[in-house]
């Protein structure tokens, strides 16, 4: 036996130093151990859940909008969506096949996808009833279906710019879009515990249920919506204009009751529709107010005790600023001549506003249209609203300060315009606009509500009377006469303005006819804004197109809204009986200028040259706001007296195309009701007398 | 009248804790192997029990291993220790016979021996173990002359080393140089030798930073497994999801959840992870005492050792289980860089256990001559 007694020592030292040493390393590992058992186990355990659970979202549903009476604007409905979970198929090809036909899907897509490396894949998402049924029938392992919502809008493109419309997953326009984080809830999820292939594996499966959106209650009254739209629908059809536009609001209030413009898309469908309808354009887009932004400088300048409505005024129909001749529409007819302010006032003579503007100064004139809300954000609940542009202080000369006294050169929005106007109508004070009265939970909790809120106080409650009392005197006996409405006190102003093109020159024969009006004057309910952009046919005048579509709405709405009509004193009756005017011989201007305080509406038949004939004739005693159809010569050949042009007849009534046809001696084909819709042949075809024109009749919407 | 004792006079009851310990480890790896395996065993090979029925029989065989090496006098090795290296030597040369070695995975580590698989690299484990204890305890020996001492072993160990490390197998080829190390360095290896030694390892890391940072990089992602999480990094992170959520207590037997196809073979090298997850750090840290408790005896044994070749020999097959259960739960708790090596006893395998259970025989053996 082999002995080293030697080294024995030696050896027995470092024996007990590897033995210690390695004491020290397996402390050292249980050291290691219990931090990451205990001091890393929180973070640990977190990401080692998050691999361990896969999980399928459980979609919210969507919140409601309802108009300010909880009727339905737009609503969700459950529809299914199909969902593989890949470690589940059995057969990838064999269900690709099955599949293909009823989701009407590439066999090769749905391989694709059921065959992903995911705990869940969606084949085909919100698919119809029948297709859901078939897939059921097939009963595919690994194949199951998730309940989604689709949006619906019951009335089609009714406030279809407004509320906007949901995309796959979220709101793409409008309210839609503007309130999403509120409509849309949170989504939920079914966790469940999978093997590293995803497999669901014995374990505690947790649903985290959604949260579902909340519900939106509108200002707007869906019955006053109805019937703007069916207003601008109609407009659309008898003037064929690249678009029009209305606002109503509570004047007192600042709550919009109901706001259009046309054309516009249905939501249900938005994709067959060009995006231009999409956006809500009264409140997103600016254009050159005119006249009716004279309410502006009048209510400036009464408020700075620089009118008096008694003062001489010459209107020699144009005046120069800055080396610029301005001219006032009256100046084909030599101006306005000697008239009161009030006469100017009443005549929108654009020299005596000019002249209001140079009293105020540019300093004071700019505070006032800052003050009212102009350039500037109206503040509404809307996406994109826009801003509009007004002349900066450094910017101001004697021409700009000119122009903007009568409502040129500078940009607003609608809605800016309305507000400005309410806030004559209220006595005085700006409002913010708003479109939300209340967002409620599902469960009917009240998450938010909004209430009347006062930007500031612009003009004194006597100014705005004052203004008030002028704007009255526009209807009873100015260029809003054709809005008026017998037993009613209404305020109004109307607007033909040009428009700009390219380059910011003004067009000609282009213009924004537009009319701002409220009513019952002695306490305001519904303020009213119409315009009628790039109208093709019909009379170039706020008086003419502008104020009767304001007529139209602002009686049904009135009615509709119970507020009775106001005794009026005996002689204010009297002039609700008119005379027609002898018209032949005049052209279209001549006779709209004629017509445009007189109360009557000119019916335009033919496209333009002068008047040959008129229904009825002069000198008849009509009640106000009767139309008188005038015949212009473009109507009959040159060549052959026995030939006629036939004209446009959309969207006249019944009554007016039997009284045009037979007049120009051809017969009537007559099929439904309601306005025209079709004519056949079309207009510009040249007939014989008595021939026979099949003319459909149907309501404007729809 | 006194006479003098006789070889059996001197033989003793052997050190009875190291067999329990082992065998209370093995019977733990028979519980976990099959607690962490028979779900996969299941799927994919249909067979719930596949890894627990080799095991058991693996650890029966290695049980007859130990009770014939513990009455095998342990000196007896030393004659024959020139049969053992050649055999060493031929066993993992085979590898590279066609038909005989085998190749999974990419690597070539068996050669099949009849219906058996043979790891010859654990093998070589304890011959090397023997062959150096023998060498350095001759009488002859002079630990100050290096080129006579410890280079001859060193020598033998670098050629096995080379040899492993071509199959590939790191981590036995570590092993097994660590274990030699210890052997020496026990044996009296002077330190100046010991300091020139490591300064020839310096080189060896140069080279690798150089040439190969892609295994430089794999080597050092223990310390931050998540900035690649996917490659380098994927069996720390899956490992530490085992341990972190085992907690004090665990989450009870055979409720793994990195088992079911997150953490890869979890019965094999990552098998403390799913103790840690399944029995909590009680669980692991009761692993870890017996452990300690067989290094205690071990050691123990080594010191009590009646000449310098059971010291060593002892010290030798201690170190052994040391240096692979050290480097296994020092990966499993990314602690130290990835190096495939198995946890002694536990985790599943043939040679590797036979063989394990064999050196604690020798053990034992050296244990029943303890002055």
């Amino acid at each position: 036996m082999a002995r080293d007694t030697g080294s024995n020592l030696q050896m027995r030292r470092r024996l007990l130093f590897i033995f210690f040493l390695s004491a020290v390393l397996m402390s050292a590992l249980v050291f290691r151990l219990g931090y990451v058992q205990f001091v890393m186990a929180e973070e640990l355990q977190l990401k080692a859940w998050e691999q361990w659970n896969r999980s399928i979202p459980t979609r919210s549903s969507r919140g409601n909008i309802y108009d300010r009476n909880e009727h339905l604007l737009a609503g969700s409905a459950t529809v299914e969506t199909v969902v593989a979970v890949p470690p589940q198929v059995d057969d990838p090809r064999q269900t690709a096949r099955s599949l293909a036909p009823v989701l009407d899907m590439s066999e090769e897509r749905i391989y694709e996808l059921i065959t992903q490396d995911r705990a869940a894949v969606y084949v085909k998402r919100k698919i119809e009833e029948e297709a859901a049924k078939e897939v059921r029938l097939l009963n595919l392992p690994g194949i199951t279906f998730t309940h989604e919502t689709k949006r619906f809008y019951p009335n089609g493109s009714l406030l279809s710019q407004l509320i906007g419309f949901v995309g796959m997953d979220q709101g793409w326009a409008g309210l839609e879009i503007y309130y999403e984080e509120m409509l849309k809830g949170r989504d939920g999820n079914i966790v469940f515990p999978t093997d590293n292939k995803g497999r669901e594996v014995p374990g505690v499966r947790r649903y985290i249920p959604p949260k579902e959106g909340m519900d939106l209650y509108l200002t707007i009254d869906e019955t006053i919506q109805f019937i703007v739209e069916r207003e601008l629908a109609k407009a659309m059809m008898e003037f064929n204009p690249e678009r029009v536009s209305a606002i109503a609001v509570n004047p007192k209030t600042g709550e919009i009751l109901a706001i259009a413009s046309k054309p516009d898309f249905d939501p249900n469908n938005y994709n067959n529709y060009d995006k231009e309808y999409w956006r809500l354009f009264p409140v997103t887009d600016t254009f050159e107010p005119g006249s009716t932004f004279k309410l502006i400088t009048l209510s400036a300048a009464i408020e700075e005790n620089l009118y008096n409505e008694n003062d001489h005024f010459y209107c020699s129909g144009a005046a120069t600023v800055a080396g610029h001749t301005i001219r006032c529409w009256t100046s084909d007819r030599g101006g306005h001549g000697s008239i009161s302010y009030l006469e100017a006032v009443l005549g929108s003579c654009n020299p005596a506003f000019m002249n209001l503007g140079d009293r105020l100064g540019a300093e004071r004139m700019f505070e006032y249209v800052r003050a009212f809300g102009f350039g500037s954000r109206a503040g509404v609940d809307y996406p994109g609203e826009g801003t509009g542009l007004i002349f900066r202080p450094e910017q101001v000369g004697p021409l700009e300060l000119a122009t903007t006294s009568f409502g040129q050169g500078i940009s607003v929005t609608p809605l800016q315009q309305v507000m400005a106007v309410a806030a004559i109508a209220n006595g005085g004070y700006l409002l913010r606009p708003y479109l939300i009265r209340e967002i409620k939970e599902v469960d009917g909790e009240v998450v938010e509500q909004r209430f009347p809120e006062v930007i500031r106080q612009v003009i004194s409650k006597d100014t705005a009377a004052r203004v008030t009392a002028i704007m009255e005197e526009v209807v009873i006996q100015g260029s809003g006469i054709n809005a008026a409405i017998e037993g009613y006190r209404i305020a109004g102003k109307t607007g033909t303005a040009q428009k700009v093109g390219p380059g910011g020159v003004y067009l000609s024969g282009d213009y924004i006819l537009s009319f701002v009006g409220f009513a019952p004057v002695e306490d305001p309910q519904l303020l009213l804004y119409i315009a009628v952009d790039g109208a093709k046919r019909g009379p170039q005048w706020g008086s003419q197109i502008s104020a009767p579509i304001s007529h139209a709405i602002m009686k049904d709405v009135l009615s509709y809204l119970e507020i009775p009509p106001t005794e009026l004193a005996e002689d204010q009756k009297e002039i609700l009986q008119v005379e027609v005017p002898d018209l032949k011989g005049l052209t279209v201007d001549e006779a709209g200028a004629l017509l445009d305080t007189g109360g009557l509406l000119l019916k335009l038949v033919g496209q333009k040259g002068i008047i040959m004939d008129q229904t009825p004739k002069s000198g008849a005693e009509v009640p106000l706001q009767t139309s008188i159809i005038v015949y212009l010569d473009d109507l009959w050949s040159d060549e052959d007296p026995g030939l006629v042009y036939l004209p446009e007849l959309k969207g006249m009534g019944v009554k007016e195309v039997g009284e045009i046809l037979s007049h120009l001696g051809l017969r009537m084909e007559p099929e439904g009701s309601g306005i025209v819709i079709t004519q056949e042949p079309s207009a510009g075809t040249r007939l014989r007398e008595n021939s026979v024109v099949k003319v459909r009749f149907s309501s404007p919407l729809h | 009248m006194k006479r003098a004792p006789t070889e059996s006079d001197l033989r003793k009851q052997p050190d009875f804790t190291i067999f329990f310990t082992v065998l209370i480890l093995a019977g733990f790896g028979l519980v976990m192997v099959f607690s962490a395996s028979f779900i996969t065993s299941l799927e994919s090979r249909g067979d719930a029990y596949f890894f627990l029925r080799r095991q058991a029989f693996w650890v029966i065989l290695g049980l007859m291993g130990m009770i014939a090496t513990a009455n095998f006098s342990y000196w007896k090795w030393r004659k024959v220790v020139s049969i053992l290296l050649l055999f060493n030597f031929l066993l993992l040369l085979a590898i590279y016979i066609p038909g005989v070695g085998l190749e999974i995975n990419e690597a070539r580590r068996w050669i099949a021996l009849g219906g058996f698989t043979l790891q010859p690299a654990e093998f070589s484990k304890i011959v090397m173990i023997i062959f150096t204890a023998a060498f350095l305890s001759k009488k002859n020996i002079k630990m100050e002359n290096f080129w006579n001492s410890s280079f001859i072993p060193l020598a033998f160990m670098g050629a096995t080393f080379l040899l492993i490390l071509d199959q590939p197998d790191l981590g036995t080829g570590l092993a097994i140089a660590a274990v030699v190390g210890i052997i020496i360095f026990a044996a009296g290896l002077p330190f100046k030798q010991l300091s020139y030694l490591a300064l020839t390892g310096i080189p060896f890391f140069i080279y690798l930073a150089l040439n190969e940072p892609y295994r430089m990089r794999r080597i050092f992602s223990f310390l931050d497994p998540w900035a690649d999480p996917l490659d380098t990094g994927y069996q720390i992170i899956q490992s530490l999801y085992a341990l972190g959520p085992g907690g004090l207590f665990g989450v009870g037997l055979g409720r793994s959840r990195q088992k079911l196809y997150y953490l890869p073979e979890p019965q094999n090298d990552f098998i403390f992870a799913i103790i840690g997850e399944e029995l909590g750090f009680l669980g692991a840290l009761t692993i870890m005492l017996l452990f300690f408790i067989l290094f205690w005896r071990g050691f123990k044994t080594s010191l009590m050792a009646p000449d310098a070749f059971g010291s060593l020999l002892a010290a030798g097959v201690t170190a052994m289980i040391m240096v692979q259960a050290l480097m296994n739960i020092g990966v499993v708790t990314g602690a130290i860089p990835v190096t495939g090596i198995t946890l002694p006893f536990i985790s599943a395998g043939g040679s590797s256990i036979f063989f394990a259970m064999c050196a604690m025989g020798i053990l034992m053996n050296v244990s029943r001559y303890s002055r």
